[in-house]
């Protein structure tokens, strides 16, 4: 059973790492006409990989806590580029955050937003609520007081 | 402290490279529209951005004195530097991969200038040792 102890954090970033790889693969932008409708994803023609970006830091961010979790034979450095882990997550947490609110402004047009880049949206911000919560969590730096 | 020196090569490359990512971010992007057009706001503006932070930054402490906390959120201004450098980087490599119609002027120069603030980041690291880097 100790197996399956994971942190609130961890969770909350495990779960949002999880849905923003599955949103990536939902419509990011639609064009809708009479005559003619069309979806794009993040990986589609056009959007790989500058929009793809956000779903592969979740997933980073998901893969580094499943490993640190779930198989902690796996030797990982404490630190990359002089930051902690815990840091690491907060970076790429604010990066997917900051990248998905652009292309939540981005008016492109003729294209609608999808529920694709709502669902990312929505998994960016949980990623970066998981990155502060490890944060206020862990013994290290803890930048919200 | 290094603030009364004259600049250093790690922070005249932050410096230049911000300063060009923000002129040319004026300069058409894609088609003939600049990062600030239509259609290309502000998800291709931030590039420019992050040049723009990390070169006032330097800027700012470097030639006007200005007294900023040490860290921000715990994070030092070095880390700081290097996670936006790196987050630069990404972003310019995404631009660079992505098939978003002919390239332009002021795409090339978003690239390098992504691509030298992450360069920029390591050498402060080494300069400043600050012992995250070799």
């Amino acid at each position: 059973m100790d197996k399956l102890k994971i942190s609130t954090a961890n969770l909350v970033i495990l779960v949002a790492g999880v849905v923003m790889l599955i949103a990536s693969f939902l419509a990011f932008r639609t064009v809708s006409l009479p005559s003619f409708s069309r979806s794009w994803n993040a990986w589609s023609n056009g959007y790989f990989i500058i929009s793809t970006i956000p779903a592969l830091l979740g997933v980073l961010m998901a893969a580094h806590v499943a490993l640190e979790t779930y198989a902690p034979q796996v030797s990982l450095p404490d630190r990359v580029l002089g930051l902690t882990w815990t840091q690491v997550h907060f970076v790429l947490a604010c990066q997917a955050t900051v990248m998905m609110l652009a292309f939540l402004i981005q008016d492109i047009p003729l294209l609608d937003r999808g529920i694709g880049l709502f669902l990312m949206l929505i998994a960016a911000i949980a990623l970066l609520v998981g990155a502060v919560m490890r944060m206020r969590e862990n013994t290290g730096p803890r930048p919200f007081g | 402290m290094a603030n009364q020196q004259s600049p250093t090569p790690a922070e005249i490359t932050i410096m230049s490279a911000g300063a060009v990512m923000i002129i040319f971010s004026f300069v058409s992007f894609a088609g003939d529209r600049s990062s600030w057009g239509k259609g290309l706001f502000p998800i291709a503006t931030l590039l420019p951005l992050y040049g723009l932070i990390m070169g006032l930054q330097i800027a700012l402490t470097k030639f006007a004195s200005l007294d900023l906390p040490r860290s921000v959120l715990g994070f030092t201004w070095e880390q700081i530097h290097l996670a936006l450098g790196s987050m630069a980087a990404l972003m310019a490599i995404g631009w660079l991969l992505t098939d978003y119609g002919p390239k332009q002027i002021g795409m090339w120069f978003e690239i390098l200038g992504g691509i030298a603030l992450v360069v920029g980041a390591v050498m402060l690291q080494h300069e400043r040792n600050t012992g995250a880097i070799g």
